[in-house]
């Protein structure tokens, strides 16, 4: 059974979609806010870059620390 | 570091895959499907942003707590030999006699 099927059951715990009192319009799914999108892709390109300098840094010091290079 | 003293520097990293990474990452995904759901969105095919930015996020805390446990253990570990090595008194191997020294001849009563 496909998991999007699954999950159709939680959208009954909440029937109101509420938003913020100060926003003027209602949100639009058919236009994507390009620059929360942007910010999401480049964050996530970020942290992955982060966490490989990391590794490779960490790698390198144990090597080294060790003696092994 | 802020988790691990300079002494952890020493220890082998973990992998990128690794428990931790896999499982928060997974959490992270569950979160940002769970969200849609709630939101009354499509559960899986909406939002695809958010769903890699939560999985990233797990992955790299999962990355960090990996290193830290690998560090609290492998203290553990040291301390403990550490000990052994200080008190051996404590530690001495016990005299071990087999069965063949222990049980009585047998004789059958028949």
């Amino acid at each position: 059974m496909p998991l999007g099927r699954l999950l159709l059951r939680t959208s009954t715990v909440n029937k109101i979609v509420s938003r913020n009192a100060f926003r003027a319009t209602k949100p639009d799914v058919s236009k994507p806010n390009m620059l929360r999108v942007g910010l999401a892709f480049g964050s996530t390109v970020f942290l992955w870059a982060l966490l490989f300098k990391q590794h490779s840094t960490d790698v390198q010091e144990y090597k080294r620390r060790n003696g092994l290079e | 570091m802020g988790l691990v003293p300079e002494e952890a520097k020493g220890l082998p990293p973990p992998g990128i895959v690794n428990r931790n990474s896999v499982w928060l990452g997974l959490l992270g995904w569950a979160n940002a499907v769970l969200h849609n759901s709630v939101n009354r969105r499509p559960a899986l095919k909406a939002g695809v942003h958010r769903q890699v930015l939560s999985i990233t996020i797990g992955w790299f805390i999962g990355y960090h707590l990996t290193k830290y446990e690998k560090y609290k253990y492998a203290k553990l570990d040291r301390d403990m030999s550490e000990y052994i090595r200080h008190h051996p008194n404590e530690f001495q191997q016990k005299e071990r006699k087999t069965f063949a020294e222990i049980v009585e001849p047998f004789h059958a009563i028949r």
